[in-house]
């Protein structure tokens, strides 16, 4: 069994298949546009703290 | 001196005339007097005894502990109140016990994502963030080699039936 996946994890997975950050930060701003319940949930799954996942989605709605 | 009828020193001490009653047949609070019509007459010492019983029962002893508080002379008051002590740590850790396990399977809960996000939304966002088929497969390819387990619980967030599950993970698993 694997270990819990951290939001490293999450975001090398990412970059390995070609996702640059300019990319993932398109990607989390899509996602705060069309499902911002979605993008919390999701940030909340990777273990995300609420200082950080406020941070996130601010900076995606920028 | 002040005396009291049942009722009117039940309701002073905010009990009912039943419970006086009750008292009055375990030998625990008798009136001291009775009206020549044989009611009962409680007197002020009554109403202090009273008074001392409503304050242990608050402090949750039984009422036979109660009675051997009141009616025994001396000191052996102290053994009765530490069994009570002892009884309400061993209830304040069981459930100092049930917080710490709802607070678990709370967090157990919050850990899942409702399938707010479905599949197609994933899908559409990961290709308008430009990330090819390809790319995609590879993606779940590797989740699959570093944690199997939050791979199905990934793809079960986002309300994929087990079958389509098991499909995923079968050709991620594919060297």
């Amino acid at each position: 069994m694997g270990a819990k996946m951290t939001v490293e994890d999450f975001t090398q997975l990412f970059r390995e298949i070609g996702l640059d950050e300019a990319a993932m930060l398109k990607w989390h701003a899509l996602f705060e546009r069309r499902h911002p319940d979605g993008h919390q949930s999701f940030l909340e799954w990777l273990g995300l703290d609420a200082a950080k996942i406020e941070q996130v989605r601010a900076r995606s709605r920028g | 001196m002040k005396t009291y009828r049942i009722t009117e020193l039940a309701r002073a001490v905010g009990l009912s005339r039943s419970a006086l009653l009750h008292y009055d047949r375990i030998g625990l609070l008798s009136a001291s007097d009775r009206s020549r019509a044989d009611y009962r007459i409680y007197t002020e010492r009554d109403r202090r005894r009273l008074e001392r019983i409503c304050q242990y029962r608050a402090a949750g002893l039984p009422l036979a502990d109660i009675r051997a508080l009141l009616d025994v002379p001396g000191r052996p008051a102290a053994r009765v109140l530490e069994k009570r002590l002892r009884q309400t740590n061993d209830e304040i850790g069981a459930l100092r016990g049930q917080q710490r396990l709802l607070a678990s399977l709370l967090r157990v809960a919050g850990k899942k994502i409702p399938p707010a996000v479905d599949k197609d939304m994933w899908v559409s966002m990961l290709k308008a963030a430009g990330v090819s088929p390809q790319s995609m497969e590879r993606w779940h390819q590797e989740f699959e080699r570093r944690a199997p387990r939050d791979h199905h619980g990934f793809l079960a967030s986002l309300g994929l039936p087990e079958a389509e599950i098991a499909r995923i993970r079968a050709f991620s698993a594919r060297p």
